[in-house]
């Protein structure tokens, strides 16, 4: 039976390392030859550093290759051929997809894909989906404002493309989509964390309804780190009764990392359609031991319209000292996303992650889920406000809790904060991209 | 942990299915019924070279 067969694909998934750095290797020597022969950007980028296809004969000239940030993209956008500049590498008819980046960071990049992009998109998709065990008989619930970004369209695709029956749940509002949940029996969804723990809110309060009791059996995360940090992942798993399980990806990257049903406390790298490189972000030195933190420097093998080479992602990774009990041999990054190299900030001299501040605030019980954090210059130091909600039995044990807060923030990350409690409620609610981290002093 | 599977007559025939498909895409260009769906083929094709193809290089224990 092809449901019970563990792996998507199971020769890639389980290749010796060996084998899968040489299948890397050559699989990067064809995409970065695609880019040089057809992109007058990629061509430029490299000409100038004096490195052409011929050139690339280890893993050791690979990291010569100058890397592409995005405000590179943003700088040859909206230009001919129009919208997409001079990284395109296909002729303009071939495109049939269009999606943008959501604009955290600044002016949205467009990304063009061909159909055979596209299906690569899924492709991507159905090897996460599978290891996290969806299969034919799943009835996929997708609560997601389907739009200009990719967000979770290639994980609709993806299901479908592994044979589940996929519910768009589209233009409806959080309770509608619940009550279609509740009425079709669905077995699956995917949402952000915030929308995942928005939505358990939601059922309870406004329908009386015990998310636990609904028939979700499994949750695919994505946009954000929660589903890997642990106090937010204890937080979905136990609202829904459900596992839930993290994946990363980009719109300019494709779907590259997922979490298996092993769920052994990282994400595996799909090592056989991405080269993630890990890159001290001091000495630009290229990490490969375990336990070493650095940005991750990506290339996509497949991806053709508009290539996906060596590019600086910004997102912090690490990779794990131990193998998944799964079997899978993709490499693991330990505890997915750690975070953004431009959201880590110095904070009274002290490095913070905002992702640190989730973990410790989903981790008090009495809490609830949102918080928001606003640093802010006052005179010639920095002044940290952390705002958080009471449940409404957390507001009988205010000294208690806040006694535990504020002790776990000073373990975790030796910083003193202002704290303000409110009702439930009284912060403000995100359905796609959460912006809890405010950094209000380069305003200043 | 690698199952045995015969990957080399697998990649035989997803590069027959390739060739039918160039064939095809020859003799019906000015079809569009013919040529707009063998645009999709051959991108399911090359997802076959991605997990097939691509593998046997760096597998060669197992064709």
């Amino acid at each position: 039976m092809i449901s019970e067969q563990k792996y998507w694909n199971p020769v890639l998934e389980t290749l010796d390392h060996e084998k899968i750095r040489k299948l890397q290797f050559e699989k990067f020597k064809k995409i970065f030859s695609w880019a040089y022969e057809r992109s007058r950007f990629h061509r430029g980028l490299y000409e100038k550093a004096g490195i052409k296809p011929g050139d690339i004969l280890s893993f050791e000239d690979i990291r010569r290759i100058p890397t592409v940030e995005k405000s590179m993209m943003r700088d040859i956008q909206r230009k001919d051929p129009f919208p997409y500049g001079d990284a395109l590498c296909v002729p303009l008819e071939e495109v049939t997809e269009f999606r943008q980046t959501s604009g955290t960071t600044g002016q949205p990049v467009y990304q063009p894909d061909t159909w055979q992009d596209w299906e690569w998109w899924a492709e991507c998709w159905a090897y996460i989906l599978w290891a996290q065990g969806y299969r034919p008989r799943d009835r996929v619930f997708i609560p997601f404002g389907y739009n200009i970004f990719v967000a979770f369209w290639a994980g609709h695709y993806g299901a479908e493309k592994i044979g589940c029956e996929v519910v768009p749940g589209g233009v409806m509002d959080t309770a509608a989509r619940i009550l279609k949940i509740q009425e079709l029996k669905a077995t699956a969804m995917m949402a952000t964390p915030t929308y995942v723990l928005g939505m358990a809110d939601v059922a309870r309060t406004q329908l009386g309804i015990d998310p636990a009791s609904l028939s979700i059996e499994k949750i695919t995360c994505a946009g954000e780190c929660g589903a890997s940090i642990p106090t937010t992942k204890h937080r979905m798993e136990s609202a829904w009764g459900a596992r839930v399980y993290d994946h990363s990806g980009a719109t300019e990257i494709g779907a590259w990392s997922y979490e298996c049903q092993a769920q052994s406390g990282g994400l595996h790298v799909n090592e056989g359609l991405f080269l993630v490189e890990i890159q001290d972000m001091d000495t630009g030195e290229i990490i490969t031991e375990p336990g070493r933190r650095g940005k991750m420097i990506i290339t996509a093998f497949d991806r053709i319209a508009q290539p996906c080479v060596r590019f600086d992602s910004k997102d912090v990774i690490e990779w794990a000292d131990y193998a998944c009990p799964c079997g899978r041999t993709y490499r693991l990054i330990k505890g997915g996303v750690l975070g953004r190299a431009d959201d880590i900030t110095k904070v009274k001299g002290v490095l913070l992650s905002p992702s640190t501040i989730e973990e410790v605030v989903r981790g008090v019980e009495g809490l609830g889920n949102e918080y928001e954090v606003v640093v802010e210059k006052q005179g010639d130091t920095d002044r940290i406000t952390l705002k958080v909600e009471f449940v409404r039995e957390g507001e009988t044990r205010r000294t208690e809790i806040e006694r535990e807060l504020v002790g776990q923030l000073r373990l975790k990350t030796n910083l003193r904060y202002d704290l303000q409690f409110f009702s439930l409620g009284a912060l403000p609610r995100y359905e796609v991209k959460a912006r809890r981290f405010k950094d209000l002093r380069s305003k200043a | 942990m690698n199952q045995a599977f015969d990957l080399k007559k697998m990649n035989d025939i997803i590069l027959c299915m390739k060739q039918g498909a160039d064939e095809l895409k020859e003799i019906g260009s000015d079809f569009p019924a013919l040529d707009r769906n063998l645009v999709r083929i051959r991108a399911s094709l090359k997802m076959l070279e991605i997990n097939i193809s691509d593998a046997i290089e760096s597998n060669s224990q197992t064709e």
